[in-house]
């Protein structure tokens, strides 16, 4: 495996890279190894985690000194990690069978934090991160998943907190009868940058995959979006489909929704769509008309256009949690 | 003494610089339900929309008072806290808002913070809710979003009963609904017009029959041509608009 300090810094042109550049997302200077604290996870066990090659997830795996496991079997598990200190990161490697669910809650006051996923889904796994950083922090995420024969991910994301995010998530559908669901809802609010990279590798045939973001725009708010939906040569009787959306809330804020496809296959379904829109002045009256003033109807929009995007999620317990926390951040917004 | 809820003086209406509404003259008082009846086109929707302040529309003339106040100095919300409903032809869908949660802020706003406890809510909730025939699954479900259009017509109704107005507007609640659930919704209307004032708009007799009307009212091109008793809405159905047009 190459060091960190030997993987070459990737150009902008890539296209992970194209809106937060390597540069951007990390703590220091790019040819630094800074020293940083460990998160404290409430849950797992210590272990050795492995390098990648890649230069985000090598740089994390770095600059590391705590490593954890979690074992999900047939469970539902609240998993806390608190980032401290002015830089702080941790690993997470998770494996799950039967039919469990896993809430990650992000929270602490870092000025950075990293944190480094990687999971094996046997069975049916639904995760949710809510990121309830601090305001100032900047947050690098990075999630490797693979989903084996006849299973199911849903990965769910509420993305309220922190000031600049970069996030990469790649999920691997490595057998046939494997689906993800994959659904992030981003609040762009002041000059917050909220950085979300997804690709979906359908690597074999009859899986399934749909991924939905949806980014509430407002301030001088940067939501980016992109996608890279992959589905290999020989995954025939696939079916998969992405769509980001964009609620533009002020003139000054804005947004980027690149999903792409890569079909290798003959015979499968593959859609991708993107739209960026201002809220509806329909919406508002319908509900000026039922007693609400314009500003708590569009916050109530608000509200519902980032809830939407957990649609297809169809874990009870995941939609409560992200509903909850969204309520809790809408609130601290509009109370300071 | 009769109360008086609505009262519309020569009013004129446009909509991009079309005029829609020619000099309309109407008063609705408490406990009176008034029928507007008419061909598409003749200014009915724009009617309940201009009352209810849609801001397409614009008053080029004439005046509306609310409960003896001029109706331009209420703001679309301010015309709901004061008592104004409007149940819409077509509601307007929105994506991710439960209807419970909806239901709970469309209260608050309009009966104030202290009207009924979290308990209270839920009673009076699972009361209307009954008289309506609605599943309680209705509550987790997104508002008006891939309802049929009767479930859409059962949840305008139900907002009208919870929010108690002193003004009702129907417009075409009664269009894609089957038999029974006309007579159910009906029933919520009925339950509101003691204490209201209700303009109902609709294209046909069949609601009149479960909803009786005071005044039935003809609308051709902006204007109002012919009033009458209930009896004029079974007229209409039987001979058509064609021998008022002539009026008009």
């Amino acid at each position: 495996m190459i060091s960190y300090l030997d993987i070459a810094v990737p150009p902008r042109s890539v296209h992970l890279w194209r809106y937060t550049p390597w540069k951007r997302i990390h703590p220091t200077k790019v040819d630094e190894v800074p020293t940083v604290d460990e998160f404290f996870f409430s849950e797992g066990i210590d272990f050795q985690s492995s390098s990648s090659d890649e230069i985000a997830r090598s740089f994390i795996h770095t600059v590391s000194k705590k490593s954890v496991f979690l074992e999900l079997i047939d469970q539902i598990t609240d998993l806390n990690i608190r980032a401290s200190g002015h830089m702080s990161a941790g690993e997470l490697k998770i494996k799950s069978s039967g039919n469990s669910t896993l809430i990650i809650r992000l929270s602490g006051e870092p000025g950075w934090a990293g944190l480094r996923i990687t999971g094996e889904v046997e069975g049916q796994l639904s995760v949710v991160l809510v990121n309830d950083l601090a305001k100032d922090a900047h947050l690098l995420r990075c999630d490797d998943w693979k989903v084996s024969r006849d299973s199911k991910l849903e990965f769910s994301t509420l993305s309220s907190g922190g000031f600049l995010i970069k996030s990469d998530i790649r999920v691997d559908l490595t057998q046939p009868g494997s689906s993800c669901t994959g659904a992030i809802a981003s609040h762009g609010h002041e000059s917050r940058h909220d950085d979300h990279h997804v690709e979906i590798i359908h690597n074999a045939g009859h899986t399934n995959s749909t991924l939905v973001i949806h980014s509430a725009c407002g301030g001088s708010s940067h939501s980016v979006s992109t996608g890279l939906l992959t589905i290999v040569k020989g995954a025939d009787g696939s079916d998969a489909g992405q769509v980001f959306r964009n609620l533009l809330l002020s003139p000054k804020a804005r947004a980027e929704a690149i999903p792409e496809l890569e079909v290798l296959a003959d015979d499968v379904k593959a859609a991708h769509g993107a739209a960026s829109a201002a809220i509806s002045p329909e919406q508002i009256h319908y509900l000026c008309t039922r007693g609400l003033s314009p500003s708590q109807a569009s916050s109530l929009i608000v509200e519902g256009f980032l809830m939407d995007a957990f649609r297809n999620v169809k874990n009870q317990k995941v939609i409560d949690v992200i509903r909850t926390r969204l309520l809790v951040h809408l609130e601290c917004l509009v109370n300071g | 003494m009769s109360e008086e809820v609505l009262c519309i003086e020569n009013l004129h209406v446009s909509v991009d610089g079309i005029e829609i509404i020619k000099g309309l003259n109407l008063v609705i008082n408490k406990g009176e339900v008034h029928a507007i009846m008419g061909r598409n086109g003749a200014g009915k929707s724009t009617l309940a929309n201009v009352i209810m302040g849609h801001p397409a529309y614009e008053i080029t003339s004439g005046t509306i008072h609310y409960l003896g106040r001029a109706l331009e100095e209420f703001e679309v919300f301010e015309r709901a806290r004061a008592g104004m409903f409007l149940s819409f032809q077509y509601p307007v869908v929105i994506p991710g808002v439960q209807v419970g949660t909806f239901l709970r802020k469309s209260v608050k706003a309009v009966r104030g913070d202290d009207s009924l406890s979290p308990r209270q809510f839920r009673a009076e909730l699972r009361e209307k809710m009954s008289l309506l025939e609605m599943d309680r699954s209705f509550l987790g479900r997104y508002v008006n979003d891939g309802f049929s259009g009767g479930e859409k017509k059962r949840l305008e109704i139900l907002q009208m009963l919870l929010l108690q107005p002193k003004l009702a507007l129907l417009d075409e609640t009664d269009s894609g609904l089957d038999i029974d659930a006309l007579r159910v919704i009906a029933d919520g209307i009925n339950s509101v017009t003691t204490d209201a004032g209700c303009l109902v708009i609709t294209h046909y007799q069949r609601l009149l029959n479960h909803v009786q009307p005071d005044f039935v009212h003809v609308m051709i091109d902006g204007k109002i041509v012919k009033t009458g008793g209930s009896e004029l809405a079974g007229k209409l159905e039987e001979k058509g608009y064609e021998w008022l047009e002539t009026a008009a």
